[in-house]
């Protein structure tokens, strides 16, 4: 999957009015919640086969950090 | 991993009862700064939607004899011939007697019918057809009336975004019998008792027990949460993400043993009937398992919410109840959450009975929260 795609997914996920941009700071977000964590480690394990834990999402702070974990499924 | 086979079981009927009382999200705005927007996200995410629940003074006791009064009165059952009444309940009427004795009394049935309950969360329905099963292979048990009911929306903050617009309440009455010709089910049971404390009502019993004085102040104060709003220690603390990690990771492989266990392929599964968590969760281990949506029902947790031990018999009933008469099919169930446990089963549904999701009404001698109050002080002040 491409970044750009991956970028537009991610709105989705979260249900985001505006584009996620790979610089965002999550906390940032109005939308960076439980619900969407949830909705994020199931998106991983469902299209990346990754498992994400949550400690995970503890040492995340921008996007780009979501990127990484998805490893080689994202590409630019 | 505790897994078990049975060959002479059959389930014949199964009856769900809700309440009528229904709460929307969308009226609910006040929670959400009155933002429609909130609200449609939370109801695209995890399918918030409606549920339905008691009204003050009705228990899950109530629900599961209106259920199996139903079933009686449509199946025709001589109730003299059930030797078993299990009840599976996380909310008893009172912690002594068993609430399974209060309701053999209300329904009627004979002395030689034992009755005891099996105290449970969304795992109890599958964990108590299993006990069922295990009492009816050995021979020892003809005929057994298994209820499993809840009503997790009682004591529930409205305001606890988290827990309140999960929760809807039911009751269940399955009926089970011996089969001389073979009929086979398989059971997979694991327990992760290291999550004990993700799901759980801390001070609920005798471990922090509550004297009705002064002493009950540091239970009854709320607890700020970082995240936000606030938890009493007698109010049901649920940690979502820990539940979340635990659902995604061990459901699957649970139910994965089981397949391999029965033999069986995806193909060969009917439906696949999971505890009605919410419909992220639902979709997303269907999905996992390599069932398609149209398996794995959901609707019901959008339209009655999730009633715990008996979202899946709700699941089933509100579904599929009209496919069931003269049908043979193969249901694949698994209820998973508090212990933390996984119950997962593979049943033969060869004709059996349901006529669908019916609304509480209230059965015979029901008393109200005011009338069993003065039964008890008439009761007491005659001694």
């Amino acid at each position: 999957m491409k970044k750009s795609e991956f970028l537009e997914a991610l709105e989705d996920i979260l249900q985001r009015e505006e584009p996620c941009q790979e610089n965002d700071i999550l906390a940032d977000y109005d939308e960076w919640d439980s619900l969407s964590k949830m909705a994020i480690m199931a998106y991983y394990d469902k299209n990346f086969k990754v498992k994400l834990s949550l400690n995970d999402f503890k040492s995340m702070n921008m996007v780009s950090d979501l990127i990484k974990l998805a490893g080689e499924n994202i590409s630019d | 991993m505790a897994k078990s086979k049975f060959q002479h079981v059959k389930i014949t009927g199964l009856s769900v009862i809700v309440p009528k009382k229904e709460i929307c999200i969308y009226d609910e705005a006040q929670y959400y700064d009155n933002n429609i927007k909130k609200i449609e996200r939370m109801h695209k995410i995890v399918g918030f939607n409606k549920r339905h629940v008691v009204e003050e003074g009705i228990t899950a006791s109530d629900l599961c004899i209106k259920a199996s009064e139903l079933l009686f009165k449509e199946m025709n059952i001589d109730i003299d011939s059930i030797d078993a009444l299990i009840y599976v309940v996380q909310r008893p009427d009172h912690s002594s007697p068993a609430t399974a004795y209060y309701i053999h009394n209300k329904l009627n049935l004979p002395i030689s019918c034992i009755a005891f309950d099996i105290r449970q969360g969304c795992p109890g329905w599958v964990y108590g057809l299993n006990v069922a099963h295990s009492m009816i292979e050995s021979g020892a048990y003809k005929k057994i009336l298994l209820l499993a009911g809840d009503t997790p929306s009682i004591g529930v903050d409205p305001s606890d975004r988290n827990v309140a617009p999960v929760f809807g309440d039911g009751g269940s009455a399955t009926l089970l019998e011996y089969s001389d010709k073979i009929n086979e089910s398989f059971f997979n049971i694991s327990v992760y008792s290291d999550g004990y404390e993700a799901i759980i009502k801390p001070a609920s019993g005798f471990r922090l027990q509550l004297h009705y004085d002064e002493r009950d102040k540091e239970l009854l104060n709320p607890i700020e949460k970082k995240s936000g709003g606030t938890n009493r220690l007698v109010d049901l603390y649920m940690d979502g993400l820990a539940v979340f990690d635990f659902t995604m990771n061990h459901v699957p492989e649970n139910i994965c043993d089981l397949m391999k266990y029965a033999n069986i392929s995806n193909q060969k599964v009917d439906y696949l009937m999971l505890h009605q968590a919410n419909k992220q969760i639902i979709q997303t281990l269907s999905s996992k398992l390599g069932f398609s949506d149209e398996k794995a029902p959901w609707k019901s947790f959008e339209e009655l919410g999730n009633q715990s031990i008996t979202s899946i018999p709700v699941a089933i009933a509100y579904n599929i109840s009209n496919e069931l008469h003269n049908k043979q099919m193969k249901l694949l169930c698994s209820g998973f959450g508090n212990g933390l446990a996984v119950a997962s089963a593979l049943l033969n549904f060869n004709n059996v009975y349901c006529s669908g999701i019916k609304f509480y009404e209230a059965h015979k001698g029901y008393l109200s929260r005011q009338e069993y109050i003065e039964h008890w002080k008439e009761k007491i002040g005659n001694k």
